[in-house]
């Protein structure tokens, strides 16, 4: 957790605010400075802060950021949500925003628009990713997709192609004996089986989908029996890690199956190529996830990668909404901020940055920007208890299935069934 | 007499009085200088406990006020949790072998310095450094390095030809890696087996080898019976922080109690619950059953002390 508050400015701060609280006056300066807290590095709170000293500067009300990680993020704005005390500018993801907005944390921001908020050239589909109920509340600072992160020293060794968007899951097998062949101890692929996006990707290829807008799961017993025996086929055979190996990837970039140098692919994201680059000796880059068959696509879709959204209780919820404007259609914003968060979804914003923008972050913009026919629409955003289904369920049974303590088709009707408990529960 | 009865109440209650208040006048300014700790405890650390104890019985997400649900968080526990079946059951595990193996290792580590060797303070540094260094994030990483697959010791393995898995990511034996780093960490007890040890009266030892015993009779007759408080002090604290034990899981496995929950412990199922979740009420309800089974154990390691512990008396 980090503050960017001096512990001096926050002693004298917090004492100030309490001495004006306890006699009942809001000093005229608590109302005019904003408070903004998000989730990630100390990178993009380099370049946000960046963004509200360019802000604060041109005369605008004065910005207090603070940011967490994303495991600390979260318990934190529910306390502060809890407590009546949000900041006034949110940082909000695609999983919570449903949350956030039916209880009121989180404010409309219809209101705001041709005026404070001034969005003709924003794209449209990520303009619609932020609503709920019809209702503007979360403004999307950067697209994102799915995306094959790739060794490409590693296919270059072995003197295969790079796969490009067109690949297949039958390519897996084609590569899964070329590596084998080649026989340096690395495996073609990570074992995407307990890896939620991947699996999202392959259902909405067959037609279907992990969630539905109901909030119920999208897909039966036998497609996800289906998939496990489908991964298991790739592990017996070596195409894919081991189950020992596999288990080491914590999460972290460090140890992850491509920086260990245990496989050549793994399923990632767009904008985490530029995070991954920096802990690989080996050049990396992006391809898309594999087609279930050649010419198969809608399994992608673009992504708002996180929005900012304005806190239910906040003071001046104009202010609020000018500020995120300016974050998102400002040019200058624009080239501070990159594509850290995402590729911008402002068209002017997008052109301005293009050439300054490093390898990486080219690679990504254009991937995300020419992603054809596998792009599929906007699933609608997740039930709450998505999260629990992922880490206690799909992540423990594709472990459990990895190591042989449950067959495929145990695996398959199991997680149907309890995923049902878990929403049915949930929404009790 | 009835009069007097009258006249002679008040006094009393009065000079009652006056005695409380000249004591609080003499402790006033004790508890003057007691206040920032006192409103430290009652405030961050009473509060909470007897909060928790409330939302123990409620359904509470923080964004919505708590939901007053009665007894189903506890009753979810036991019939309804396939995780916190999984947790108890690697948290007892741990328990049940870390405890010993680190006292018996921490005796062991004592009674070797305890021989009077030169330079006893340098290593006796040395052997505490583990438990100064053990819950860090930094030892947690290196254990990672230490057990994997192509880690430290299976390189040492392979020296004699044996292929080794990797330990951390298998889930046959996760467990037993945190098993060893638990034990590494044998630091605090045998500080205190030393200390223990340095009471016993040498005297003891000379009459016994008088009678002929060795030293392996004299480690049972003498040593580990006049050591039984220290046994009994160590093991309790030892069972009361393993019970509790977080870090290490939640940094190896990043929080998930991977591979397949074969490291769930229970302080790390509970944060889950209540940070990833957002379950606070039934969160609640794990931490208050949680200080149950310790409340437990440590009542029932003090019933059967006295059958075990011979106090020097």
């Amino acid at each position: 957790m980090t503050i960017r508050l001096g512990r001096r400015q926050f002693l004298m701060g917090t004492s100030a605010l309490l001495a004006a609280g306890a006699a009942g006056i809001n000093p005229a300066w608590a109302q005019s400075a904003l408070r903004l807290i998000f989730w990630g590095g100390q990178a993009r709170a380099d370049r946000t802060y960046a963004v509200t000293d360019m802000y604060e500067a041109a005369g605008n009300p004065p910005i207090e950021g603070e940011f967490l990680s994303w495991n600390d993020y979260w318990p934190k704005l529910a306390t502060q949500t809890a407590g009546g005390t949000a900041p006034d500018i949110i940082q909000m993801d695609y999983r919570f925003i449903v949350e956030y907005a039916s209880r009121n944390a989180i404010a409309p921001l219809d209101e705001f628009m041709g005026s404070e908020l001034n969005l003709g050239e924003f794209d449209q589909d990520q303009l619609e990713g932020g609503k709920v109920d019809g209702k503007l509340y979360g403004i999307s600072l950067g697209a994102n997709s799915v995306a094959m992160l790739v060794n490409a020293t590693a296919f270059e060794e072995i003197g295969e192609a790079v796969p490009d968007n067109s690949w297949t899951y039958a390519d897996i097998e084609r590569l899964g004996e070329a590596f084998k062949a080649a026989g340096n101890g690395m495996a073609a692929m990570s074992d995407g089986s307990g890896s939620e996006p991947m699996l999202d990707n392959w259902l909405r290829q067959r037609g279907k989908a992990l969630y539905t807008a109901e909030g119920q799961l999208g897909f039966t017993a036998e497609d996800a029996i289906e998939w496990f025996t489908m991964w298991n086929g790739f592990r017996d055979k070596g195409y894919i890690v081991s189950a020992e190996d596999q288990a080491l990837d914590n999460g972290a970039p460090e140890a992850s199956m491509v920086a260990m140098k245990k496989a050549a692919l793994m399923p990632s994201n767009s904008n985490q190529l530029v995070i991954h680059q920096t802990v690989n000796d080996d050049t990396l880059t992006i391809t898309s996830y594999p087609r279930i068959e050649a010419g198969v696509g809608g399994g992608h879709y673009r992504k708002p990668s996180m929005f900012f959204s304005v806190g239910g209780s906040s003071a001046d919820k104009a202010a609020a909404a000018a500020f995120i404007n300016y974050f998102v259609t400002d040019l200058e914003a624009g080239k501070a901020l990159g594509v850290e968060r995402g590729i911008p979804c402002n068209a002017a914003v997008r052109e301005a940055i293009t050439p300054t923008l490093d390898e990486q972050s080219q690679i990504a913009l254009n991937f995300v920007a020419n992603l054809g026919d596998l792009l599929g629409p906007l699933p609608p955003s997740p039930p709450n208890a998505a999260g629990e289904i992922d880490t206690s369920l799909l992540r423990v049974l594709s472990q459990e299935v990895a190591f042989g303590g449950r067959s495929a088709e145990d695996a398959g009707q199991y997680f149907v069934d309890e995923a049902t408990a878990i929403l049915n529960r949930a929404a009790s | 007499m009835t009069v007097n009865a009258a006249e002679a109440a008040p006094r009393d209650a009065a000079s009652g009085t006056s005695k409380w208040s000249r004591a609080w006048q003499n402790h006033a300014p004790g508890y003057l200088f007691l206040l920032p700790w006192l409103i430290g405890f009652l405030g961050l650390t009473v509060g909470p406990i007897i909060s928790s104890f409330y939302l123990s019985f409620t359904d509470f997400d923080l964004l919505t006020p708590p939901d007053w649900v009665g007894l189903a968080n506890y009753e979810r526990m036991f019939t309804n949790d396939r995780s916190f079946a999984a947790s108890m059951r690697v948290t007892f595990t741990f328990v049940l072998f870390s405890v010993p193996l680190k006292l018996a290792f921490a005796l062991a580590v004592a009674i070797l310095l305890n021989r009077g060797m030169k330079g006893l303070p340098l290593y006796r540094a040395l052997f505490y450094l583990p438990s100064l260094l053990g819950a860090s994030v930094a030892i947690a990483i290196l254990w990672r390095q230490i057990f994997a697959g192509d880690g430290l010791v299976n390189q040492f393995l392979s020296i004699f030809g044996i292929q080794g898995p990797s330990w951390i990511s298998n889930p046959n034996y996760s467990l037993w890696t945190l098993i060893v780093l638990s034990v590494w960490q044998f630091g605090s007890p045998m500080i205190i087996f030393l200390a223990g040890l340095r009471q016993i009266p040498q005297d003891m030892y000379e009459a016994a080898s008088l009678d002929g015993a060795g030293k392996w009779r004299q480690f049972w007759k003498i040593t580990l019976p006049l050591l039984t408080p220290v046994v009994f002090f160590n093991a309790i604290i030892q069972t009361i922080n393993s019970f509790q034990s977080f870090t290490p899981a939640f940094i190896i496995s990043n929080g998930t109690g991977a591979p397949i929950n074969s490291t769930l412990f229970y302080a790390l199922y509970l944060y889950n619950e209540a940070f990833s979740f957002f379950r606070m009420g039934y969160a609640s309800a794990l931490a208050w059953f949680l200080l149950f089974l310790i409340a437990c154990f440590t009542a029932f390691s003090f019933l059967t002390s006295k059958y075990w512990v011979h106090y020097d008396d």
